[in-house]
């Protein structure tokens, strides 16, 4: 059986952009540390894939301070949420040989 | 990192994973509620030695008609006592969990999730305990143990939607028996440990059989 692989989205092709966008939807807001550390990556990687998403519309980015440390918090964008929603419909769909 | 998985349906099984372990903290071991209810019902057999050696055979009744100043006399025994179970229980808990997290080849036992369920869990149970202790000293004994079981129950229910299922049906299991012993007040020391107890060796058992018991499947449709 041959994938119909161009239903997917292309933003989410990756591995860590599919897990960030995961984690974004199970919560509201998270941290970069707290997103660093459920997906077990470094702060680079991290840092280019999620820019990645920015740029896609789908994540927001919140950068603050608290006192002098940087505290940066990402939420999804309801297109995020949307988008993401679509490729695991579309995964679903594969699955059922749709 | 593994490269980005090919067929749809270890993708889908991934993204479920990742999106469960971000916001519960799934890590709690069933062992840590067998722990803590050996624990409890330990604490319960010694409170109702002590209770009868001060006030004689009726013992846990006979504390309802103390006077205020037995009362403020017992204090130190039965607060030293519940100190060291919460102590002993936690540290029993930990135990088990950190086992499980360091066999899962899991990092960090202080994850997002876990910090939001100490939260959760803390707060009731602060309230609870200070409540309870002024319910103590200022004349209603017989309703500690409601008290209890009622904060405690909350507590875990509010808990809950960080961690696993299973505790949720603790939570509630704790708050019927607290609601039972505010009925019935005499059997108070038994609903302590059939809740504090028994309750956290059934649902710790359960767990540990559904989520890690060794031959068993793990993590089955969650």
């Amino acid at each position: 059986m041959k994938y119909a692989i161009h239903t997917l989205n292309k933003a989410f092709d990756h591995r860590v952009r599919l897990g960030v966008m995961a984690v974004l939807l199970a919560n509201e807001q998270v941290s970069f540390n707290d997103l660093k550390e459920s997906l077990d990556l470094t702060d680079g990687n991290l840092a280019s894939h999620v820019a990645a998403l920015e740029k896609a519309g789908y994540v927001l980015v919140n950068k603050q301070f608290i006192g002098k440390k940087p505290n940066t918090t990402y939420q999804a964008t309801a297109e995020g949420k949307a988008a993401f929603q679509e490729h695991l419909a579309a995964l679903e769909k594969l699955l059922r040989g749709g | 990192m593994k490269p980005v998985a090919q067929d749809p349906l270890s993708q889908l099984t991934e993204i479920r994973a990742i999106m469960e372990r971000s916001s519960r903290f799934i890590s709690l071991s069933g062992l840590s509620g067998v722990g803590a209810g050996v624990v409890a019902l330990l604490g319960t057999v010694v409170a109702h030695y002590y209770l009868q050696q001060q006030y004689g055979a009726q013992g846990y009744l006979r504390l309802f008609q103390t006077s205020a100043a037995e009362r403020w006399a017992a204090l130190p025994f039965l607060g030293g006592l519940a100190v060291a179970m919460i102590g002993l229980a936690l540290l029993v808990a930990a135990f088990f969990t950190l086992r499980r997290t360091r066999r899962e080849g899991l990092r960090s036992i202080w994850t997002a999730p876990a910090r939001r369920l100490a939260a959760a869990l803390a707060v009731p149970l602060v309230a609870g305990g200070l409540f309870c202790l002024k319910l103590f000293v200022s004349g209603a004994p017989e309703l500690v143990v409601p008290g209890l079981l009622l904060f405690y129950g909350l507590a875990l229910l509010n808990g809950s939607k960080y961690t696993l299922d299973e505790i949720k049906y603790l939570g509630l299991t704790q708050v019927l028996l607290g609601l039972a012993a505010l009925l019935l007040p005499g059997y108070g020391l038994l609903l302590f440990g059939l809740g504090f107890g028994l309750g956290h060796i059934g649902y710790g058992l359960l767990m540990y059989n559904r989520y890690e018991r060794p031959a068993g499947a793990k993590f089955a449709a969650s």
